[in-house]
């Protein structure tokens, strides 16, 4: 059994928001994640974009995932680079929340033999030193 | 109109090395050079140049600017055009239609970049908000998801991959401008045996970074047949599709830009997938060009490993492919490493592939793709359908 690195020791370098994704960095904070709902549409979008990726105009909602989905895809970084390096393997997957989202991010506490498309996961988060969280992705047990 | 109107009359391009001991400008008049000796076409004639953009230039706002100073170029357009390894194909499709327009009458497209000895991106690009935190490494992140979810809906027979990359060594080694460290054949076992990078994705699986130029002159169909260049080879048909699928929340990602770009080119030529003498697909990774023969229509969609099983893709098969051994074979001159491939079909079609020459040298189909966007396969497809005889 490989049980896969959490990457939790991984000195991450915090995202730098735009001035459109500040909210969504900001409320991590608060470990929420928000979605971009595009109220004329009735849809979600990911990742935060200046525009309904379905219309092409803004004013769009922001709205708090529940936090749950299923893995779409993923891959096992058996190879990085700097800050990631010597903490391989690692999992990187798509994940589709139940709002009709797909959001990439990590898998942890999870086994190489566990990992699966259509495996049930649930959101938790991974700390970055600038105070904000990461949203990643851990099997439902 | 812009496709059969115009004509390219020469090509050129430099070995591929692992790193280069020369300026991506030095590369660049190595490829004007060429063109001069080989065309006859007096540099005060061009008065067109389209560079592929580079990695070495990541720095400059100036790039195509700077370049044709240091060529010495008196030009009437002079253009980068930016949308990753579509770039060189993406060039000559402007350039038919500078030409076309009347703005230009000979074009040097252009593709240098010395992206192994000098990568001058800057560490925070715009695009890495959502992945960098992730130790997501790119490009073959991006494909191992990819080739997971491929797997999922469809089955993947990775001995079926191994024969692409087995076919294409054998094509490098006929290659002199291949880079001399890929010159080795490989088996299918060495492919299935490398190691994973991001699994499913292997080492034999991706390029190798190296530094190169390569380049055409263009210029219109009259023009050529006027000044007796009776090798030319007559762009017939071009598609290009940038953001696919972008307005869905969920990607299906085996299905690509070249579903459209393909028809439309496809369209634009009036010819279909079996009338190409060889094929050239973009290959930054192997399952890049399976997923390139469903979409093109070579095959249905979810059959790419029995197609890839039922034909012989080497330089004297039924489909030749890739046959100076693609990029992955030949080493990626950074972004002017879809040149390598274009060069190759142009290559064909005016009889000068050497011991590597195909037998039809009638039409030939040579594929872009670039950018490797969040959540989805790629950011730009393209596709040129090349003729000899048109």
């Amino acid at each position: 059994m490989t049980q896969l690195n959490d990457t939790s020791k991984v000195d991450r370098e915090p995202p730098t928001p735009l001035s459109y994704t500040r909210p969504f960095w900001d409320a991590t904070r608060e470990k929420k994640l928000l979605l971009q709902f595009d109220k004329r549409n009735s849809r979600y979008q990911f990742y935060w974009r200046p525009v309904s990726i379905y219309d092409g105009l803004g004013d769009l909602e922001a709205r708090e995932a529940a936090g749950t989905g299923e893995i779409f895809s993923f891959t096992i970084a058996e190879r990085s680079r700097p800050p990631f390096q010597g903490h391989e393997p690692f999992a990187i997957a798509m994940v589709t929340l139940k709002e009709g989202v797909n959001i990439m991010a990590n898998v942890i506490n999870c086994t190489s033999e566990e990992l699966r498309i259509g495996l049930p996961v649930k959101l938790c988060w991974l700390p970055l030193k600038n105070g904000a969280n990461l949203p990643a992705f851990e099997p439902v047990r | 109109m812009a496709f059969h109107d115009s004509a390219i009359i020469g090509f050129a391009e430099t070995k591929i090395v692992e790193k280069s001991e020369h300026d991506v400008c030095a590369l660049g008049a190595e490829i004007l050079g060429s063109l001069i000796k080989s065309t006859g076409v007096e540099k005060g004639a061009i008065d067109g140049m389209i560079l592929s953009s580079s990695m070495t230039s990541a720095g400059s706002v100036f790039w195509s600017q700077l370049m044709s100073d240091a060529l010495g170029l008196s030009l009437n357009f002079c253009q980068t055009v930016d949308i990753g390894g579509c770039s060189p194909v993406g060039a000559l499709a402007r350039a038919t239609m500078a030409i076309d327009s009347g703005l230009c009458e000979y074009v040097l497209c252009l593709y240098a970049d010395t992206q192994s000895s000098a990568d001058n991106r800057p560490p925070k690009p715009f695009r890495v908000e959502w992945t960098s935190a992730l130790g997501y490494l790119g490009p073959p992140a991006g494909f191992g998801l990819l080739t997971q979810r491929y797997e999922h809906q469809f089955g993947l027979d990775y001995r079926a991959l191994g024969k692409l990359a087995v076919t294409q060594r054998g094509h490098a080694v006929l290659n002199d401008n291949a880079c001399e460290k890929l010159r080795k054949p490989i088996t299918v076992d060495d492919y299935l045996k490398s190691r994973m990078i991001a699994d499913p994705i292997r080492l034999l699986d991706c390029v190798m970074v190296c530094d190169g130029a390569s380049g055409l002159l263009v210029t219109s169909r009259k023009n050529a047949e006027r000044k007796g260049f009776t090798k030319a080879v007559i762009p017939l048909g071009y598609g290009e599709r940038t953001n696919h699928r972008i307005n869905e929340a969920i990607v299906d990602v085996t299905d690509t830009g070249h579903r459209v770009a393909g028809e439309a080119a496809f369209r634009r030529a009036g010819l279909k997938p079996s009338d190409m003498g060889s094929f050239h697909p973009y290959d930054d990774f192997i399952i890049a060009m399976m997923l390139q023969m469903e979409m093109l229509g070579f095959c249905k969609q979810g059959q790419g490993c029995a197609y890839i099983r039922d034909n012989d893709f080497t330089h004297t098969g039924n489909l030749p492919l890739n046959t100076g051994g693609g990029q992955i074979s030949a080493g990626q001159a950074g972004l002017a490493g879809g040149g390598t491939n274009l060069i190759e079909g142009v290559r064909q079609l005016m009889g000068e592939g050497g011991k590597r020459q195909v037998a039809n040298r009638k039409t030939a189909l040579v594929t872009g793709i670039g950018g490797i966007p969040y959540g989805r396969n790629w950011t730009t497809s393209a596709v040129m359908i090349l003729s000899s005889d048109a």
